[in-house]
């Protein structure tokens, strides 16, 4: 195919990428009203479980490494379907934020800044966790620490916390589910 | 006059440009160059740039030798400040979210980096058909410039998406109205270089200007156009219970 050619539909499919986000942006403002209810509650222990190097230390005395090798992977699977739902309630926690700063209270301005940025910077965390994960995936053997996402998402739990308090006090706030 | 043009053509070339002074006089008054000082410089350049173009393209004396090396220039320069203003629109972004501001910068580099080299490799296995260097070098410059731009701008289209970054309404307005100008210009001087086309490709010029018409007036709807005031509306909290929360973080925090 003559390289022009193929240049003209990039740009179509560039600009198709552009307005499409733009449309989806602006739909996502609009419907802004009950965000918090699309957060999906986490269970902080098992993931904990999961990202703990003392749990793998263990598996690989008890196991054999073809086993080990088994086992890993399916903890990795697991941790990145959790790591998903990280980033995907920090995303969400992100637009509250934001949409807390557009409504102009001035009471709620720091805690919805702060939410934004501890969001920002877990779900920033989550997917470079979420590429180590894969990488581990490919090599089982290697160890890394995802700990670091679960440490943030506790920190970002409670700036939620400290905004819907402010915003209603009557309500509590929990971003996860507890056995 | 290098050649005769049609009314059309006229009034493409020069109208886009006396909106974008006018629009840079409204946006001066109303301060608007303090937040935005690259784009507002922005609109005087192009302004000052596309007059000096249609006065050598219309003044009898000079030749198309001249107007092609003062398009080189102007393209050189250019090319500089529009890239420093998706700079600037990434800058808006991420500027009061520290937590993205670093990350964002880096990264914003590096896929400048990429899309440069990735420029350089079309532009090494496009074949111009036009045997004069100076014509062929400067559309083969502005598809590699396009190609960065186009991919620097798409970047930050995606940076706010996945981070669900609110734009504000200039900057989104900006950000729209160049990516429109460049995917369409790169879609179109891919074509006049590569290929011989009829009338001197008169079609995408008029095309060209067209779309550039139409990204100002995109600016002057989204910076002078005041935004609807959204109603204040309190988020709903979930259903869930904060002393068992506490509870269970401070267990984590013995441990």
């Amino acid at each position: 195919m003559n390289l022009a050619i193929f240049i003209v539909i990039i740009a179509a499919l560039t600009l198709s990428a552009i307005l499409l986000l733009s449309v989806k942006q602006t739909l996502q403002n609009r419907q802004s009203v009950n965000l918090t209810g699309s957060i999906h509650p986490i269970d902080v222990e098992a993931f904990r479980n999961l990202t703990n190097p003392a749990e793998d230390e263990y598996l690989r005395r008890c196991l054999t490494p073809a086993q080990f090798r088994r086992v890993r992977r399916e903890r990795l699977l697991a941790l990145v379907a959790y790591v998903h739902l990280v980033a995907e309630n920090a995303g969400v926690l992100v637009a509250v934020g934001e949409s807390a700063l557009a409504g102009g209270d001035a009471r709620l301005a720091d805690p919805a800044r702060a939410l934004v940025n501890d969001a920002l910077l877990l779900r920033r965390n989550a997917t470079m966790a979420m590429a180590r994960i894969y990488i581990a995936l490919a090599w089982p053997n290697s160890g890394f620490a995802a700990a670091r996402v679960a440490d943030r998402y506790e920190q970002l739990s409670g700036t939620a916390m400290l905004l819907g308090r402010l915003q209603n006090p009557a309500v509590p706030v929990r971003l996860s589910a507890m056995r | 006059m290098l050649h005769s043009h049609s009314l059309l053509w006229h009034y493409l070339w020069l109208a886009p440009d006396i909106l974008q002074v006018a629009l840079a006089v409204l946006l001066y008054r109303r301060g608007f160059y303090k937040a935005y000082p690259v784009f507002f410089a922005y609109l005087i350049y192009e302004a000052i740039e596309t007059f000096t173009l249609y006065a050598v393209d219309v003044l009898p004396w000079t030749t198309a030798e001249s107007y092609w090396r003062i398009f080189w220039v102007t393209l050189i320069i250019g090319g500089l400040v529009k890239f420093a203003v998706i700079g600037e629109l990434l800058r808006h972004l991420t500027y009061s979210r520290s937590a993205l501001a670093k990350a964002g910068d880096l990264t914003f580099a590096c896929a400048g980096v990429g899309l440069t080299l990735l420029a350089v490799l079309v532009a090494a296995y496009t074949t111009p058909h036009n045997p004069h260097w100076l014509v062929a070098g400067a559309l083969l410059l502005l598809q590699a410039t396009y190609v960065v731009q186009c991919g620097l701008i798409l970047f930050v289209f995606l940076l706010a998406a996945y981070f669900r970054l609110s734009w504000d309404r200039a900057t989104f307005g900006i950000a729209l109205g160049f990516s429109i100008v460049f995917c369409q210009h790169l879609a179109s001087r891919a074509v006049e270089v590569s290929f011989a086309l009829p009338e001197n490709g008169i079609v995408f010029d008029l095309l060209n200007m067209a779309t550039y018409h139409v990204c100002v007036l995109i600016w002057c709807y989204y910076l002078l156009v005041p935004r609807k005031k959204p109603a204040i509306s309190a988020q709903p909290l979930p259903e869930n219970n904060l002393a068992v929360w506490n509870r269970e973080l401070e267990r984590l925090l013995q441990k």
